[in-house]
């Protein structure tokens, strides 16, 4: 499908998703080095990166074990002189930004570019971080793209730039850019061959620190100034003309719903649609703002570009009355849309929205009074589902259910903070159950226990795993082994023997790890065999010291996708009702969306083509009433 | 419709697992193939099957990625109770073509399971349609399982939704342009159940829309 338009060596249209762009632009650029980890909505990225790795061949490529070693990865490239490319979602930043505010300083060599993707309305992300004081905050120069089309092309002049400046330059997006599919023009795709440098040929020094940090700061500044202009010059900051004295200031994809609703409302006001969101170009927006007696500001989050417009203004058009956040019109929540910006517009130039989108909302609110909700959910076949049905049964056979804290992390795991499980007493950050419980376990006399996935673990946990250990703490640690990165498209981690694209790479041995590290006990168990893992999770937590819960099966999405290349076939389960005898612990303790249940006698049915065939529900169940279908053949 | 003017507005509706993307994946390249614009507003997010999923699909002159609330021509639903979930987007009087395939989620489940007076029953397909058609009187409802199965290939309810859309009068794209779409996406061995699948979605909804 769209990766063949990623492959395409021809000019011409292509329909493809803004993150299929952004590796077509970075392609077009001709990468060289490539690194991320995964994190909606930027994933497709990396998974575009890794399915055209074998057609290029003339890429490298790794799937980092966290944001801030990609982000290293691909500054080393650069310093070696190989255009290099990394992405990841805004929490990600966090992670890399230590390492980030130091390239500030000390720059680069080959063009760097890194994308971080900002997601409104937390569609899978834990906050609403608003990335763009990224940028400023570190001198990195700052770009924001609306379409796919804008997304490509601002790939390929990131590259420039960086080049041109030997700076790392930042694209920010957000989700409905990363996961908007649009219409995009090719460019040409010259690729050349992948060869190693000699470092005396390309060497420079990025060293910084006391006095060496102070002069290139100063440095940095006129560099600054430099980037300014050419982004005073830049067509990604333009002026589309209207008519009238009140204008609009926007970026990304605010842009296009701002374009959308004046054409709703038939008016055309003059737009200044926003590229570069660090240095911002303050003489073509005091031009613009001159020009005007009220300007409307579109942005979602915070009112970063609202505020920094006020302290223009002050200057250069003190009477300029500004439409934003501060004045009430728009809400720092949540993500907008046309209704959003429409119904403001419509305000300001006193017209009618072109339809009563409060009213649509409320009978559509009446009418879905009848729907019950769809809560997010393990899918069939996750072992995590059988981990922590144990879990819950070894702490009621313990009777510590009320003397336990539960410090979950980042995963699909996180999940057990909704029923049937309900646990989650902590969720912050990745890897940060660890560190959350070395303080709780200073402070509190409960049992101290935490999850992390295999995953997580490799990310960011092992700090917190030494630090747990080193303080002779008394923890229990769940690592819920399932093979896989799996949240955000099952891709390989160090957990792994493979890399990107399905090179082969070294799996790290997390018993031997946990073993060399000094963990005082070590179990290993597997969640298909439910009810067998109660008795290793009850040792586990009644141990003294660190002890280690290894729960080991891979992620049903990953194993299904595994079996169907071996040509293996997925058997499904019944339940036999004669068996059943409507005791329902399959639904209220377990909660798989395969299970649904039979209205005419009360009995549980398992739907067949949802059915993972993992006999987990058998053994939940008090008599045994699931089994595997008869397969013919 | 003429290829630059108004802007067709397709809502996908559906659960996680069902192929949706696929589904937008085949409208795309025919809307592309026939010399249209196209835009969508996808949702990923994150990987769990049985969630709520969602596309925005926009052929015409599409400007941003998500179809305002009311202005949908159009809802595809691969799950019939997705459909009413995403009711706000559809246009007074626009055109359901739905699945009715209800799967239900775990929390419907337990209440249903638990009541001891029985008195708790899952939502039904005419629920939710009786609720729709205060929307519209569009409302096209397939057994698209029973069709696929008729096809010969359980796995293409995906052709029988796209046939049935097809036969709207409104839809801006030509049936074969949209045959030939299916055929190059969908997996080789399953082109025979696919066309027919088609088929069998295209008269079903043909029936519907007339009545």
């Amino acid at each position: 499908m769209t990766v063949e338009d990623v492959k395409r060596t021809d000019k011409g249209p292509a329909l493809m998703l803004t993150n299929e762009a952004v590796v077509r632009g970075a392609l077009e650029a001709d990468v060289k080095v490539v690194a991320f980890y995964p994190g909606s909505p930027t994933s497709e990225i990396l998974d575009t990166f890794g399915e055209v790795l074998d057609h290029f061949k003339d890429y490298k490529m790794h799937i980092a074990a966290n944001e801030k070693v990609a982000l290293e990865t691909v500054a080393g490239a650069s310093m070696a002189g190989m255009r290099s490319f990394t992405s990841m979602k805004s929490v990600g930043m966090n992670v890399a930004s230590d390492s980030m505010f130091s390239i500030g300083y000390t720059g680069l060599n080959a063009g760097c570019v890194c994308l971080i993707a900002d997601d409104p309305y937390a569609h899978s992300s834990q906050s609403e971080q608003d990335g763009r004081y990224f940028g400023e905050a570190a001198y990195v120069p700052m770009l924001e793209p609306a379409t796919a089309q804008e997304a490509l092309d601002m790939t390929k002049w990131a590259f420039e730039v960086s080049e041109k400046y030997k700076t790392l330059v930042i694209i920010r997006t957000t989700t409905r850019v990363n996961h908007q599919r649009g219409m995009v023009d090719l460019g040409e795709l010259k690729r050349s061959p992948f060869k190693k440098n000699r470092w005396s040929d390309v060497k420079g020094q990025y060293f910084t620190v006391g006095a060496v940090a102070r002069a290139l700061k100063a440095k940095l500044l006129e560099k600054t100034v430099a980037i300014k202009k050419d982004f005073e010059a830049s067509d990604f900051n333009k002026v589309v003309p209207g008519s009238g004295n009140v204008g609009i200031l926007t970026a990304g994809v605010c842009y296009l719903h701002v374009k959308e609703s004046m054409q709703n409302l038939d008016i055309n006001l003059p737009v200044f649609k926003l590229g570069t969101l660090f240095p911002l170009p303050e003489k073509k927006l005091s031009e613009f703002l001159k020009s005007l007696s009220t300007l409307i500001v579109v942005e979602e989050l915070t009112p970063y570009l609202e505020t920094r417009i006020e302290a223009l203004a002050k200057t250069v058009n003190p009477e300029l009355y500004i439409v934003g956040k501060r004045s009430g019109h728009f809400s720092e929540m949540l993500e907008y849309n046309i209704p959003i910006v429409e119904k403001v517009l419509a305000e300001v130039v006193d017209k009618k929205p072109s339809m009563d989108y409060d009213s649509v909302l409320k009978k559509a609110e009446n009418l879905k009074e009848i729907l019950p909700e769809r809560p997010p959910i393990f899918c069939p076949g996750c072992p995590h589902r059988g981990t922590l049905w144990a879990f819950r049964q070894a702490l009621q056979q313990l009777k510590i259910r009320d003397n336990i804290v539960f410090n979950n992390d980042i995963g699909c795991y996180s999940m057990a903070f909704l029923p049937p499980n309900e646990f989650s007493d902590s969720m912050l950050a990745m890897g940060a159950s660890l560190g959350i419980s070395a303080g709780m376990e200073l402070a509190l006399e409960d049992k101290i226990i935490a999850m992390v996935g295999d995953s997580t673990l490799y990310h960011a946990a092992l700090p917190g795993i030494v630090n747990l250990i080193h303080h002779n703490s008394n923890v229990t640690l769940f690592v819920l082994d399932n093979a896989v990165t799996a949240m955000t498209g099952q891709q390989f981690n160090p957990n792994s023997p493979y890399d990107a694209g399905g090179q082969p790479a070294r799996k790290i041995n997390m018993e031997k790890m946990f073993e060399a590290l000094g963990a005082d006990k070590i179990v290993i168990m597997d969640p298909y065999e439910t009810r067998d893992c109660i008795g290793p999770i009850k040792e586990a937590i009644e141990s003294d010291g660190f002890s280690v819960i290894i729960s080991r099966r891979e992620c049903a999405l990953y194993g299904d996708r595994e079996k169907k290349k071996r040509g293996e076939k997925i058997i499904p389960s019944e339940n036999v009702k004669d068996t059943c005898r409507s005791i329902f612990a399959c639904v209220k303790e377990f909660y798989c969306p395969a299970i649904t249940v039979d209205e005419s006698d009360a009995k549980m049915i398992i739907q067949r083509d949802l059915c993972d065939g993992c006999l987990e529900c058998r053994q939940v169940c008090p008599v045994d009433a699931p089994r595997h279908l008869e397969v013919k053949r | 419709m003429s290829k630059e003017d108004k802007t067709f507005n397709i809502m996908f509706a559906g659960v996680g697992g069902q192929g949706l993307m696929l589904l937008s994946a085949i409208l795309g390249k025919a809307a592309v193939d026939s010399g249209f614009k196209v835009m969508t507003g996808e949702q990923h997010g994150l990987s769990q099957r049985q969630g709520s999923i969602y596309v925005h699909f926009r052929i015409g002159n599409p400007i941003s990625p998500l179809i305002p609330y009311g202005k949908a021509d159009m809802m595809i639903a691969m799950e019939a109770s997705e459909a009413l979930r995403y009711v706000e987007y559809l246009k007074e009087g626009g055109v359901v073509i739905m699945s009715n395939r209800i799967m239900p989620a775990v929390t419907e489940t337990e209440q249903v399971a638990l009541d001891k007076e029985k008195k708790t029953k899952y939502l039904t397909v005419e629920q939710i349609v009786e609720k729709l058609e205060q929307v519209t009187s569009n409302v096209v409802l397939l057994d698209s399982l029973d069709l696929a199965i008729q096809a010969g290939n359980v796995r293409t309810e995906n052709s029988v939704l796209v046939g049935a859309t097809v036969a709207c009068s409104d839809f801006p794209i030509h049936a074969e342009e949209v045959r030939k779409a299916v055929l190059a996406l969908v997996p080789p061995k399953t082109l025979d159940a696919n066309s027919k699948a088609f088929d069998l979605g295209l008269e079903a909804s043909t029936g519907c829309l007339q009545s």
